[in-house]
């Protein structure tokens, strides 16, 4: 992997970004009703680079939107006629700029589901389209934890370009090949990055897993066998009284990628479309078969899939955990279900 | 690339009704390319759509022997099934597969074969039944043992004579009629008509998660070894690829990894189900 350091003034970045509209369309984070959402960035006076921790909604919704027609049909007399709506991704070109280093591991995850044995099309067409421009955090919010999932504050890859605020500028590293050929046309607009940046980012990263470290919690990753000892352990009982079920912890996860697929038909029902749209496992419908049968009907049967998918199924499927220390589920909950005193309890025990 | 998710055209070539509610469909591919490209294995399933309804997993439940045209054993269930229930012969659906991983037709050769279907749940046995029969010395003793709730419920009676040429078939019904002059009760009630030598006997069941808790029970009561027990299992698998995530126990994908298991990755689960008969 090839590392470069460049620096670019305020200024310059958003002049790059100027020039880079005409040929991209750019997603960035920026302010709405309070909150940072990552959306299309119009203005780029819009775009709020430097916000505290991470957007409302992950940015898996750029590669796995949250409702997805996969295909339009039209049911003729003798004859189906398909539209792929694959073939209008691919014409696509984004950049999708100022995602946070837990953001940026998430994708990596997602990246191991479903580009493997099958391709998911859609996902990997998405990847293929999208330049990643992430930004390293200045602060932290209480519900972060990134250190305790090796995901944050700092990310090694899946970025092709990481920006670093220093002063007025931003420490830009080159993450990718891909990165390195978008700004080569646009050489004027940066400088090497003396030694003292690098340094001041290494003190950025060092205070930031100071502060995250305070937390008293194992690595997540070492949870494994804690959590296959204790499958039958009280607190999913204890759980299970609290959780309402209602999926808000998929919904702004960023490596929940469940979905359910069906098809909306017009009332003439000659026109149809094959959709998918995010799901939660937390809900009833989740396993229910044609037949009626539900396989998880207890809620605490739903509880557990999630924590033992992000703690131990996904280490059984994709090698790697599937919790980025984001902290979303934590903050959206309205039963204030918290993963860190679950994995803390659990831990503790031993 | 091709894209997965995007069904292939399909002909409904006929159909036979099996029982008042559920009917054999012969399919064949509009597309000379497709019907050359598709083989399955014994077990396989695929996703079926009805255009204007929506899209469900079945398994094969014939074709092994046919060149043209495979089949599709459905019960009238749901949105999609009871639409499909309503086409004429002739009629267009769409077709994605084969998907998942079958019967284990290599572990199977020289071992004696014990074939255990509850209802419909014989539908994905079928395509081992004729499989067996085109490759019959291949096999040591093969046993049949099926069961349904009534004797209108028993599905490819027409072939029973046939399959009786060449395995032992043993039925029952829950309840008989005044036509049934066969064994009644559930299908463990027929393990004290066969004779089986558990360590070299491959157990290959379907049916519903009860049936297969007490079939299971019973194979490793009667001395099976887990290795050599498989059982196929139903859950809602809609993308078929490992993605969706809605057919997963503990982890595992159905749809990848299955619908056919062996025992001992079902008995390695963490969340129980009843099929595994604990």
């Amino acid at each position: 992997m090839l590392t470069k350091f460049l620096i670019i003034s305020k200024q310059n970045l958003i002049h790059l970004l100027e020039k880079l509209s005409k040929k991209f369309v750019i997603f960035g984070p920026k302010k709405q009703n309070g909150n940072i959402i990552i959306d299309k960035i119009n203005d780029l006076s819009h775009l709020v680079l430097e916000y505290e921790g991470r957007s409302l909604i992950p940015p898996k919704k750029f590669f796995l939107p949250p409702t997805e027609v996969l295909f339009e049909y039209e049911i003729e007399k003798d004859n189906i006629k398909i539209w792929d709506k694959l073939v209008e991704l691919k014409k696509q070109k984004r950049i999708l700029i100022g995602i946070k280093p837990c953001d940026i591991s998430s994708l990596n995850i997602l990246d191991k589901v479903f580009i493997r044995e099958f391709h998911d099309p859609y996902v990997t067409t998405r990847r293929q389209n999208t330049i990643i421009v992430g930004i390293t955090c200045e602060t932290i919010v209480d519900t972060c934890f990134c250190v305790f999932t090796d995901s944050g504050p700092l990310v090694r890859e899946g970025f092709d370009l990481l920006l670093t605020r220093i002063d007025e500028s931003y420490l830009v590293e080159v993450g990718s090949e891909k990165g390195g050929q978008l700004i080569s046309k646009f050489d004027e607009l940066f400088q090497p990055a003396p030694q003292e940046f690098i340094r001041a980012r290494e003190e950025k990263m060092e205070s930031l897993i100071e502060k995250i470290s305070s937390l008293v919690l194992p690595n997540f990753s070492e949870m494994y066998d804690i959590m296959v000892k204790n499958f039958h352990h009280e607190i999913w009982k204890e759980l299970s009284n609290q959780c309402l079920s209602c999926g808000k912890c998929n919904f702004v996860c960023p490596t929940c990628y469940c979905f359910d697929v069906y098809d909306d038909v017009d009332l003439l029902l000659k026109h149809g479309k094959r959709i998918r749209r995010w799901d939660s496992c937390h809900f009833l419908s989740f396993t229910r078969v044609a037949s009626g049968e539900v396989f998880r009907k207890e809620r605490e049967t739903r509880i557990k899939q999630r924590i033992y998918h992000k703690l131990v199924y996904s280490v059984n499927d994709i090698g790697v955990i599937s919790c980025v220390g984001c902290g979303r589920c934590i903050n959206v909950c309205p039963a204030g279900i918290d993963i860190r005193e679950i994995v803390r309890e659990l831990w503790r025990g031993e | 690339m091709e894209n997965p998710y995007i069904p292939k055209l399909a002909i409904i070539k006929d159909y036979r009704d099996e029982t008042p509610d559920t009917r054999t469909f012969q399919v064949r591919f509009k597309d000379l390319e497709d019907i050359k490209k598709f083989k399955f294995n014994p077990g396989q399933f695929v996703e079926l759509t009805v255009f204007g309804y929506g899209e469900a997993p079945f398994s094969i439940s014939g074709g092994i022997d046919k060149e043209d045209y495979f089949e599709l054993t459905i019960r009238k269930m749901g949105t999609v099934t009871s639409a499909l229930f309503r086409m004429q012969r002739g009629s267009i659906i769409g077709i994605r597969g084969p998907l998942g991983r079958g019967w284990p037709i290599e572990k199977m050769l020289g071992k004696d074969i014990l074939i255990i279907g509850g209802g419909i749940g014989i539908a994905p046995l079928r395509p081992v039944i004729h499989y067996i029969k085109l490759h019959r010395e291949k096999f040591g003793k093969v046993i049949l043992m099926y069961g349904a709730r009534t004797p209108k419920d028993l599905l490819y009676k027409y072939e029973f004579d046939d399959w009786a040429k060449f395995i032992e078939v043993h039925l029952t019904v829950d309840c008989g009629d005044e036509t049934w002059k066969g064994r009644v009760g559930v299908v463990t009630v027929l393990f004290d008509e066969i004779e089986v030598i558990p360590e070299k006997t491959i157990a290959l069941q379907c049916g519903p998660p009860i049936m297969m808790h007490f079939v299971t029970k019973m194979l490793k009561k009667i001395g099976f070894p887990d290795e050599n027990i498989y059982l196929s299992l139903e859950r809602l698998m809609k993308c078929g690829m490992g993605f969706c995530g809605k057919c997963t126990i503990s982890g595992t994908y159905v749809c990848r990894h299955g619908p056919v298991f062996c025992y001992t990755e079902v008995r390695g689960f963490l969340e129980k189900i009843p099929e595994a008969g604990e």
